[in-house]
């Protein structure tokens, strides 16, 4: 297999993602490699107030503050996380923090910037407990034009 | 930011909702409508046998006396009514869809308050299209299907599973946002839904006498407190047992115990819930919210609950405030008294927010090291919901007469002098009351009023009816031709219930009763409109319901929800079934 100049890591925080990490550090070279670290928000978290009616605007906003905030925290967390792993390695590191459906995120984003490899971690087992925003695996496999490589379940 | 999307849209469904009018304007589509309007059509055609009858006689009459035919007008018929409500619905909403439409295309956007007010048109129009082909398609469709049915079925489908308006906009607002998504330039208005409902709720608040407020808030108070705070109790009781973590826990007590969704958007940020915790209560509650929304109205009519009982049942057992105004009109879409009781207990509930809030709080920073201290005060007042002011004060406008004489009762009021000519008593009828009135004279007829008024326990004011005032009532009756005032029309209806009098007297009475009492217009354009605003509010909030967050529910919180759940609505059916009477 090549070298990949360009590895697009989708990489969320979970055990599986940490899992493609792991595999993407494996596969990439130092001072050859860029790692493309791409960070999605599920786009479900813009229904997340649900049907509420009763709060005023003050609750809504101050509830939707709060939540954009901590996602916001918790993806630059993440992102630090994943920067700092690659430094230690030595490879380049780059990111893209994106709301959306994570596979459409994914298929965009690779086109983007032209990446000749995707990893990514495998679906979460069932029973495990997480947030239900699956890549749809479909969409991304009939969309790439370049090798997917999916880690497989630690 | 720019908020208008440049799109035909509006314009287009302002000249739809202008051609739907247009067509029933001009009777092009009678026969689609008399699909539609299957009752209404037939008072129609009655109406119209009756009226060519007439005519005919009348013609025949004319021409035996050689004169020329008379010219007779038809009279409304229902159908005819029906035909051009919904016509008047179309010009109007029409004609300002289409106008701002145009101003839409024509008009470049520039950031400031007429760019965002004329954002939210397109997407209110949009819920208002749905709002009508709902209400006057497929709600009579699915009537007229389920009918059709019952003959193969033995059940009709239509009534055992609530497919009426209610029901169907907010299914069709769910599938809309989770299959076509919502257009663009439809998103700033559908978010509008809280505010009709909201609307909704303070017009309500014109449709309560006191009595019937203070019966219904005492029960909510008591019922909602109990079973608020028991089940955040058990929530909080079971989330420590279960290692579910402090936020966790303190979140979904608010959503399962207070008002649902409502309640943890509130709650999440005071207890510092984690993303994954707010995600996990919001799903567990929207999976069980439209669940009991579907099951409730159904299981209701299967016991025969009235709209008391009912109404009480579905605003403590239903976790989430939206589906509980759901489940009220999807039970009862055609009347509004179910609907009352229910928003009653949805007040209550979110009035039981700003506390439950500070509480959870208090217990998060008991709870949890290094978790910062609440301004008790500060969250007290941005909790407060200020629409329950609004309907508190519609109230008190309703009852001090803003609307329609002081002491009316859902918009009916007592009125000597608006009583017309025609409506006045016949003399046949004073006639009858005069010779009824010389036996009640009698001893044996006094006593009998005297036995009927004790047993009964009627009262004057503070003191017990007696003899003498049936007599002064029955003499006031007999001079004026019609109910003077209140206490005498409230002393003659009992009498005129009384056994062994005579029935033209007894008929006329009731008659006389019924002359004195007029229907403000006022309040009766508030009824029809509380259906439209809740209807389209309804069809709004279907379309926040994502399949995505739906998804959510799960894990440990999922099965406290379900525990606690379950527990609540069938806690709250057997309390509602064994306390709580029928008095609307």
């Amino acid at each position: 297999m090549k070298t990949p100049l360009k590895l697009l890591l989708c990489h969320h925080g979970t055990t599986g993602a940490r899992r493609a990490e792991e595999l993407a550090h494996e596969l990439a070279v130092p001072g050859t490699t860029t790692l493309v670290h791409c960070l999605v928000v599920p786009e479900f978290w813009a229904g997340m107030q649900g049907d509420d009616w009763l709060n005023n605007a003050s609750t809504r906003d101050a509830f939707g503050d709060y939540v954009e905030n901590m996602l916001e925290n918790d993806a630059k967390r993440e992102l630090v996380a994943v920067a700092s792993r690659c430094k230690e390695r030595g490879l380049a590191y780059e990111s893209v923090m994106r709301f959306g459906n994570p596979a459409e995120t994914a298929l965009a984003v690779a086109g983007e910037i032209g990446v000749d490899l995707v990893v990514i971690g495998s679906p979460r087992q069932k029973g495990e407990e997480g947030l239900n925003s699956r890549m749809e695996l479909e969409k991304l496999v009939r969309g790439l034009t370049c090798p997917l490589l999916i880690a497989p379940h630690p | 930011m720019v908020y208008t999307r440049k799109s035909p849209a509006l314009f287009i469904i302002g000249l739809v909702m202008l051609l739907w009018g247009w067509l029933n304007a001009s009777g092009n589509i009678d026969g689609i409508q008399q699909y539609f309007q299957k009752s209404a059509y037939s008072d129609h055609m009655k109406v119209k046998e009756k009226f060519d009858a007439e005519f005919r006689v009348a013609t025949e009459m004319a021409a035996a006396e050689s004169k020329p035919a008379p010219e007779m007008k038809m009279p409304r018929s229902k159908f005819d009514e029906a035909k051009a409500f919904q016509t008047k619905m179309c010009y109007i909403f029409g004609g300002v869809a289409t106008l701002l439409g145009l101003l839409i295309m024509v008009w470049t956007p520039k950031e400031g308050n007429l760019d965002y007010y004329l954002s939210i048109f397109p997407g209110m129009a949009y819920i208002l299209m749905i709002a009508f082909l709902v209400r006057w398609g497929l709600d009579p469709m699915f009537g007229n299907w389920g009918k059709a049915a019952q003959p193969t079925l033995g059940w009709n489908f239509a009534s055992i599973f609530n497919l009426n308006y209610v029901v169907l906009g907010i299914v069709i607002g769910i599938v809309i946002v989770n299959v076509f998504k919502i257009p663009d330039w439809a998103a700033n208005g559908v978010r509008t839904a809280r505010f009709f409902l909201k609307t909704g709720v303070i017009l309500l608040g014109a449709l309560y006498s006191a009595t019937e407020l203070a019966q219904l808030g005492a029960i909510s108070v008591v019922m909602i407190g109990v079973f608020v705070l028991g089940s955040i109790g058990v929530v909080l009781y079971m989330g420590r047992r279960m290692n579910t973590g402090n936020s966790m826990t303190a979140v979904l007590a608010s959503g399962v115990g207070v008002c649902g969704v409502s309640a943890a958007v509130a709650a999440a940020p005071v207890v510092n819930a984690k993303a994954a915790e707010i995600a996990y209560t919001i799903g567990t509650i929207l999976v069980w919210g439209v669940g009991c929304m579907f099951l409730f109205p159904t299981v209701g009519h299967m016991l025969g609950m009235g709209p008391v009982q009912f109404g009480a049942w579905a605003g403590t057992g239903i976790l989430n405030s939206a589906q509980v105004a759901g489940a009220a009109l999807a039970f009862d879409p055609h009347g509004i008294e179910t609907l009352k009781v229910a928003e009653i207990f949805n007040i209550t509930r979110v009035l039981f927010l700003p506390i439950v809030v500070l509480w959870l709080a208090t217990w998060y920073v008991k709870h949890e090291v290094g978790a910062e201290k609440v301004d008790l005060g500060k969250v007290l007042f941005a909790k407060f919901p200020v629409f329950v002011l609004g309907f508190i004060l519609m109230f008190l406008l309703s009852t001090l007469g803003a609307f329609t004489p002081s002491g009316h009762y859902q918009g009916k009021y007592f009125s000597s002098e608006q009583i017309k000519e025609d409506k006045l008593l016949k003399g046949k009828e004073t006639r009858a009351i005069e010779s009824e009135l010389a036996r009640l004279k009698e001893p044996a007829g006094a006593k009998q009023l005297q036995d009927f008024f004790t047993e009964k326990a009627i009262n004057i004011g503070q003191r017990h009816a007696t003899p003498e005032d049936a007599h002064k009532g029955l003499a006031e009756l007999i001079a004026n031709k019609k109910m003077t005032t209140r206490d005498q029309e409230r002393l003659l209806k009992a009498v005129g219930k009384m056994k062994g009098l005579d029935a033209v007297t007894a008929n006329a009475i009731d008659k006389a009763s019924k002359a004195a009492y007029h229907s403000s217009k006022t309040i009766g354009a508030f009824r029809d409109w509380l259906a439209w605003l809740f209807s389209i509010g309804l069809i709004g909030l279907g379309m926040q319901i994502t399949m995505a967050a739906l998804k959510q529910a799960g894990g440990t919180p999922l099965i406290i929800g379900g525990v606690v759940g379950t527990a609540k609505a069938v806690g709250s059916l057997i309390v509602v079934l064994l306390f709580v009477k029928e008095f609307i």
